[in-house]
């Protein structure tokens, strides 16, 4: 596959702590691939790993054909890999636009800058109403929102997304959700879904990943993992 | 003498005074606040400012405006130099980064009495003259500096607001790791913020040059102050600086006035402690996260 993301069994630790043991994963061109699992299984780790905030021990990922395993997180973002961290982590002290504008930090072109944030605004015309307002002064909603946007504005191929509907109101996990499905099918950007809530996970999910105590342990369609007893009495409370 | 008379020199002095604490002030706050680092070679960056403001002003009658130049230059190189070379290797260990800072100051310090000696160096003022406003006459070298000052404060003030390198800066220093995932270089973020800190301190040695003498020690009380008007004004905020800055300055002028340098500095330190009772994060500050 030379489009898209692949992980070939990956390990990870911090310092002497084991965090992944030989996690593969794939993502194709344009799909949308959950990973599900609960706290500590090594949800986060995958994401920090692919954009080298945490590079693995052992292992390779791969981007559209270049090995991108110990590559700084500012060479994966301009190769078209961008996160949307978990925690949101948005810059408080900086109105909502310039949090956007440093989304396009490795763009040059200001012209194409303005057209994407223009995009920006349109998935979230909340973002445009504050577009003055300093980011720390968001609601938790609005934050998710101003992370996604600036993990958009760099224009990527690949959107990692890292607890998108975490501490959300039921409401607004389901706007976010189809939110992310427009982005999916109007972008063509492939995306990355982490989530605790998989129900939400497995259902805007092409295919999916279930990741426990640092392994992958199951993979399959949405539906399948979503039929499958484990994954219900494991992850959907039933 | 009139005490109405004393009142606007007091006040002015108090600006001249304030405007190089906020200087120092706020290149301290950059890189206290982009690298978590205490720079406690800070002093010895005005110092170096000064002597170079003396040896080509002074004695090589270079014009004044590319004396600063030339401060800012021969300060700039330095100060990504020695980021590189002392505070680099030691990034992950702050304790140890200081420690290196004060060694750096030693260095400095000791340097400069090996190759200029200890005798302070008076230096002629850049404009001469009186300015009258209404019944009060001022000195115009001491309204350069005030005009002088503000510029540079202006200039760094719309580059970090304005451009991409310094939204960057301010990136990194609310979040450093998500910064990195915006793409921003951290690695080359920081001699940058580095140098530009220490730039700030030379531009201050410079202009204060003429106000005080210059010798190798003249960095210590301005370091000093900085310190105590960056916890005043609220750690790494500008706008806090500058206020902290003028405040310290106002209080140390008119308390000299009125009361004697002794008192005054006791003063200085009481009303902070009591402005920090009242607010501890400073004047501008902000909760540490």
């Amino acid at each position: 596959m030379t489009g898209g993301l692949t992980i070939d069994r990956i390990d990870v630790s911090y310092g002497p702590r084991s965090a992944l043991r030989g996690v593969s994963l794939e993502v194709a061109e344009r799909e949308i691939v959950a990973l599900i699992g609960s706290n500590g299984a090594g949800k986060t780790t995958t994401l920090r790993a692919i954009m080298g905030l945490t590079p693995p021990d052992r292992g390779t990922i791969r981007f559209e054909g270049t090995d991108i395993t110990r590559l700084a997180p500012p060479a994966v973002v301009k190769l078209g890999i961008t996160l949307s961290p978990e925690g949101r982590r948005v810059f408080p002290q900086m109105s909502v636009e310039e949090n956007l504008q440093l989304g396009a930090y490795l763009k040059t072109d200001t012209v194409e800058i303005a057209h994407t944030m223009k995009r920006v605004y349109a998935y979230f015309p909340r973002l445009l109403e504050r577009r003055g307002q300093m980011a720390g002064s968001l609601s938790g909603g609005e934050q998710q929102m101003l992370a996604i946007g600036r993990a958009l504005m760099a224009k990527p191929r690949l959107l990692l997304l890292d607890e998108p509907s975490l501490g959300l109101a039921p409401i607004r996990v389901q706007e976010i959700g189809q939110i992310i499905r427009e982005i999916n099918a109007e972008e063509g950007i492939s995306i990355v879904l982490v989530e605790q809530n998989a129900n939400m996970a497995l259902r805007l999910c092409q295919r999916a990943y279930v990741i426990e105590s640092g392994a992958i342990a199951l993979s399959g369609t949405g539906a399948e993992l979503a039929a499958s007893e484990h994954v219900r009495r494991a992850y959907l409370g039933g | 003498m009139d005490i109405l008379a004393l009142l606007p020199q007091a006040g002015l002095n108090g600006l001249v005074i304030g405007a190089m604490y906020a200087l120092m002030a706020i290149g301290f706050s950059l890189v206290f606040g982009t690298m978590r680092i205490v720079n406690f070679a800070h002093g010895e960056f005005y110092m170096i400012g000064s002597f170079v403001a003396f040896f080509t002003y002074a004695q090589w009658e270079v014009p004044f405006a590319l004396t600063i130049l030339i401060a800012i230059a021969v300060v700039g190189v330095a100060g990504a130099a020695i980021e590189w070379v002392v505070v680099r290797p030691l990034r992950t260990d702050e304790l140890s980064s200081m420690i290196a800072t004060l060694g750096v100051s030693v260095v400095l310090q000791n340097g400069a009495l090996m190759f200029f000696g200890a005798s302070p160096r008076p230096m002629p003022d850049v404009v001469s003259g009186l300015v009258h406003l209404g019944p009060a006459i001022f000195s115009a070298s001491r309204i350069f500096v005030i005009v002088a000052a503000t510029v540079v404060i202006g200039a760094f003030w719309l580059f970090m607001q304005k451009s991409r390198t310094g939204r960057a800066m301010r990136a990194v220093a609310q979040d450093q790791e998500a910064a990195l995932l915006q793409g921003v270089d951290v690695e080359r973020i920081f001699p940058f913020a580095f140098a530009i800190g220490v730039v700030l301190a030379a531009v201050a040695g410079v202009l204060m040059a003429p106000v005080f003498s210059v010798s190798p020690f003249v960095g210590a009380t301005p370091m000093l102050k900085a310190f105590i008007v960056v916890i005043l004004g609220g750690l790494g905020s500008i706008p806090g600086a500058v206020l902290g800055g003028l405040l310290i300055g106002m209080i140390e002028s008119f308390g000299a006035t009125f009361l004697g340098g002794v008192t005054a500095d006791m003063l200085q330190l009481g009303v902070v402690i009591a402005i920090l009772l009242v607010r501890p994060a400073g004047l501008m500050g902000r909760k540490e996260a």
